[in-house]
C-alpha cells in the first residue's frame, strides 16, 4: 500500500462558512455609558436594557398606530450540530445586545454571534465547548452576553466565564468558576459594573452552596466571592439548624439570574434559588438564609448589606432569582418590585429591603398564606413520605425567571404569569454530588392550565388589565414608548398589546414557542424588535402539556417596512 | 461480568459491527484507548476508521486532564469519512479521503465528555461517533468552601 494521503490539518468550521470573522469598531461601552443606557435607545446596551432592570425603550417608531404593519426583516438560524448536552433540552432563552449597529447575542451549547443588527449577516461566531455529560437540571440554555471594555463576556454551560474581543470574537481570557464534578453549570448573563463583571452560579437541584462573584473585566481575577448560604459562625448561619449539621453545605440558593444594580446606592439586587432538597424540609429544619430571597450586595466588597427572604423553608421550589426590578415612587422613595414564583408579587425599600406591599398576581395559591404586612403561613406541603401533595402554583410559580417590564408612562408592570400547579410525592434520598438532590418525585399538571399578560399598578396593587392566554406565558415581556408590550406564547406567536388597555394589537408565528427575553434597538433610524425563539428549557416544569411542541433555535429581527 | 464478557454478549448479540443485528454498530462499542502526555504538556492520540467498520478505533479516548490535544486521524477505510471535534473557540473539521492521514489540534475544559463523529451521510449513526473523555478536578478556586461530600 501506498503512503497515506496527507489529510492536513483540522481547521475551525467556522472557516467553511460566510462568516466574516470581524466586527466594525464600536465606541467604548464604560460604566459610565451603561448607568445611562436609557439614553441611547438605540442601542441595548446590558441585559435588562438598563440596571434597573425595567426592559422598557424609548424607541417609538413601532407604536399602537402602525405596529399591524410590523414583519421580519431577517432571521437567524443557531443550527445544533453533532451530539450536544441536553440534546432535547435546548432552548434559545437569550437576551440580543446591540450595541451601534452589531447585535452580541448567545445560543444553546456555548454558541454566541456578532450579528448585524440591520441585515442579520454572521459577522463572527465563538463557541465553547461544554462537555455532554455535565450536569444540567433545566436544559441547555443561556441567558445572554454582557459587552463593555471592548470585550464580550459569557458564562458558559460548564461553569466558565470566558472573556472575548468584541471585535473578532477571539478568546482573551478563560476562567473557570465552577465545580462541574459538584454539579454546577453556568447559564446566567454576566453585568458589567464599573470594572467588574458580576456572575451567579447554578446548579441549585444539586445541592449546591450558592454565589456570586465578580471578577476584573480586563484579566479575570476574582475580586470577591459571596456565597449565599452562610457557614457555621456566620450571620443566617443559624436558620439551618444544627451547626453541626451537614445542611448549610448544599443548601442551593443559587444565583442564575442577572442582579439589578442601583449606581447611586451601589448595590446589586440579586434574586437566590430553592434550598435543597426542593421539597425535603425536615434535612434542613428553620428558615434557610438566604435561599428564595433578594438580597442587596455591596458592589465594591461584595458584603450582603439586607435581605428579604419571600418564602421561609420553601417546600415548593419557589426560587426568587428572577429579576427585582427598580423603579422610583412618586414621592421619590426608592423602590424594588418582585413577582416571585410564590404567586405573590412584592414592592420593597431597596434602600433597606423594608416590605411596602405585597399582594397575590396570580388567580390560585394554595401552598400558603402571605398576609399583607408580609407574614408567612405553609398550608399545603409535602411533609410526609410517599403522600402525593397537590398545589398552587407549581414548582415553576406563578411566574418563573422570564421577565416584567415596566413602562413609566402608564406605571404599570408587565408580568408574564402561568397557572399551572404540581403535585409533589416527598421521596427521602442521600446526597451525592452531581446527582439531582430533590427529595421528592415531582409531576407538573398536565391539563387545567392557562396564562396571561397582567398589567398591575406596583403603587396599589390593582390589576389594571389583563390578557388571557390558552398557554400560561413562559417569555419576557418587552414595553416601549410606542404603548406597545411585546409577548411571546409558548405557541410560537409573538403578540403585541396595547399598554392601556392589553388589546392584542398583532400576532405573527414564529414557528416554535418563546422562552426568551426580546429586545428593541435601531440602526439608521429604523426600530428593530429582536425576538428569540425554541421551544425548551425546562418545559417540564413550566408546561409539560407542551413536552410535544415543535423545537427550534431562531432569531427573528422585526421591524416595519422601509416603503 | 468481565470485559471479555461484555465483549462477547455484544458479539454474539450482533451489536459490534456493520449490518448484523441492527444496520449500523452500537455506539460506544469500540475500544478504549489512552492519551500520552508529552514533555510539553501537549496530550497525545491516535484514532482509525478500519476497513469496512464504520468506527473510529479506539471509540473512546481517555485524557487525564483537559488542556491541549494532538489527535492523529487515519482513514484506513475504502470510503470517505470527516471528523468534526469539539475546540474552544470552534469545532474543528476534517476531510479524510480513502487511506489519508492528518492531525487536529483541540484545545478542551475537563473533566467531562465530548462526542465527535464524522458529519457525511450518516456515518454518525452507523457508528462513527466516538468520545473524548477527560479527567480530572476543577481548580481549586472554582471548587466549593465546603467539607468533602459524597460521591455516587
Amino acid at each position: 500500500m501506498t503512503d497515506y494521503v496527507d489529510a492536513g490539518e483540522a481547521v475551525p468550521h467556522r472557516t467553511l462558512s460566510a462568516t466574516k470573522g470581524q466586527a466594525p469598531a464600536t465606541s467604548d461601552v464604560n460604566y459610565e455609558r451603561i448607568q445611562q443606557a436609557r439614553n441611547e435607545p438605540e442601542n441595548w446596551l446590558t441585559y435588562y436594557g438598563a440596571y434597573d432592570a425595567q426592559r422598557y425603550s424609548t424607541l417609538d417608531q413601532i407604536n399602537k398606530d402602525n405596529v399591524k404593519r410590523l414583519t421580519p426583516a431577517w432571521v437567524f438560524q443557531a443550527g445544533m450540530n453533532g451530539l450536544h448536552s441536553g440534546a432535547s433540552t435546548y432552548s434559545f432563552e437569550a437576551c440580543p445586545l446591540v450595541v451601534e449597529g452589531v447585535m452580541y447575542v448567545t445560543g444553546p451549547d456555548g454558541k454566541i454571534w456578532a450579528i448585524d443588527a440591520a441585515t442579520g449577516e454572521e459577522l463572527w461566531r465563538y463557541k465553547h465547548a461544554s462537555p455532554y455529560d455535565v450536569s444540567l437540571c433545566c436544559g441547555n440554555v443561556n441567558r445572554g452576553c454582557a459587552v463593555g471594555h471592548g470585550k464580550v463576556y459569557m458564562y458558559t454551560l460548564n461553569a466558565h466565564l470566558i472573556c472575548l474581543d468584541a471585535q473578532t470574537g477571539e478568546l482573551v481570557w478563560d476562567v473557570v468558576n465552577g465545580d462541574v464534578r459538584a454539579g454546577e453549570s453556568g447559564s446566567v448573563a454576566p453585568l458589567i459594573v464599573k470594572d467588574m463583571v458580576i456572575v451567579g452560579s447554578a446548579g441549585g437541584e444539586f445541592g449546591l452552596r450558592g454565589h456570586m462573584d465578580a471578577f476584573d473585566a480586563q484579566t479575570g481575577e476574582r475580586r470577591w466571592r459571596t456565597y449565599t448560604i452562610p457557614k457555621p459562625g456566620e450571620p443566617g448561619s443559624e436558620t439551618w439548624g444544627d451547626e453541626a449539621g451537614e445542611a448549610w453545605q448544599r443548601g442551593g440558593a443559587n444565583c442564575w439570574v442577572t442582579p439589578s444594580y442601583d449606581p447611586e446606592l451601589e448595590l446589586l439586587f440579586q434574586g437566590t434559588g430553592n434550598p435543597a432538597p426542593d421539597f425535603d424540609g425536615d434535612v434542613r429544619p428553620g428558615d434557610n438564609l438566604y435561599t428564595d430571597s433578594t438580597i442587596a450586595v455591596d458592589v465594591n466588597t461584595g458584603q450582603i448589606r439586607w435581605h428579604y427572604q419571600f418564602t421561609p423553608h420553601d417546600l415548593w421550589d419557589y426560587d426568587s432569582t428572577m429579576e427585582n426590578l427598580l423603579f422610583d415612587a412618586p414621592d421619590g422613595r426608592k423602590l424594588l418590585a418582585h413577582a416571585d414564583k410564590n404567586g405573590y408579587f412584592f414592592v420593597l425599600d431597596r434602600t433597606n429591603g423594608e416590605l411596602v406591599r405585597v399582594f397575590p398576581f396570580v388567580d390560585r395559591i394554595t401552598w400558603g398564606e402571605i398576609t399583607p404586612d408580609g407574614k408567612v403561613t405553609p398550608k399545603v406541603y409535602p411533609d410526609e413520605e410517599g403522600v402525593p401533595v397537590h398545589f398552587w402554583p407549581g414548582p415553576a410559580g406563578g411566574k418563573e425567571w422570564t421577565h416584567m417590564s415596566y413602562n413609566p408612562n402608564t406605571g404599570l408592570i408587565y408580568v408574564p404569569v402561568q397557572e399551572v400547579g404540581a403535585t409533589a410525592t416527598r421521596r427521602r434520598r442521600e446526597f451525592r454530588e452531581s446527582i439531582p438532590y430533590w427529595g421528592a418525585g415531582v409531576a407538573v399538571d398536565l391539563d387545567d392550565f392557562y396564562g396571561y399578560v397582567a398589567a398591575i399598578d406596583p403603587l396599589t396593587g390593582e390589576e389594571k388589565w389583563r390578557w388571557n392566554n390558552e398557554y400560561p406565558m413562559c417569555a419576557s415581556t418587552l414595553s416601549t414608548a410606542g404603548g406597545l408590550v411585546f409577548q411571546g406564547t409558548p405557541t410560537g406567536e409573538l403578540v403585541a398589546l396595547d399598554a392601556d388597555t392589553g388589546e392584542k394589537l398583532y400576532s405573527f408565528q414564529c414557528g416554535s414557542g418563546h422562552h426568551s427575553s426580546p429586545s428593541t434597538y435601531s440602526v439608521n433610524g429604523r426600530q428593530y424588535v429582536a425576538v428569540p425563539t425554541g421551544w425548551g428549557g425546562w418545559v417540564e416544569g413550566f408546561l409539560p402539556g407542551l413536552l410535544g411542541a415543535s423545537a427550534g433555535d431562531a432569531l427573528f429581527v422585526f421591524a416595519l417596512p422601509e416603503s | 461480568m468481565t470485559s471479555t464478557d461484555r465483549s462477547d454478549e455484544l458479539h454474539a448479540a450482533g451489536l459490534d459491527g456493520q449490518n448484523r443485528t441492527a444496520l449500523g454498530r452500537l455506539l460506544g462499542t469500540g475500544n478504549v484507548g489512552h492519551a500520552e502526555v508529552g514533555d510539553d504538556g501537549i496530550m497525545r492520540a491516535t484514532v482509525r476508521i478500519p476497513e469496512d467498520e464504520l468506527i473510529f478505533e479506539p471509540s473512546i479516548v481517555v485524557f487525564p486532564q483537559g488542556g491541549e490535544v494532538e489527535l492523529t486521524l487515519i482513514n484506513d477505510d475504502k470510503n470517505t469519512h470527516c471528523a468534526v471535534l469539539p475546540h474552544n473557540g470552534d469545532p474543528k473539521i476534517i476531510w479524510l479521503v480513502n487511506h489519508s492521514k492528518g492531525t487536529a489540534r483541540l484545545s478542551l475544559g475537563g473533566p467531562g465528555t465530548y462526542y465527535y463523529g464524522s458529519t457525511t451521510g450518516n456515518d454518525e449513526g452507523r457508528g462513527l461517533t466516538a468520545a473524548l473523555v477527560f479527567g480530572g478536578e476543577v481548580p481549586d478556586d472554582a471548587k466549593q468552601d465546603r467539607p468533602p461530600q459524597p460521591r455516587p
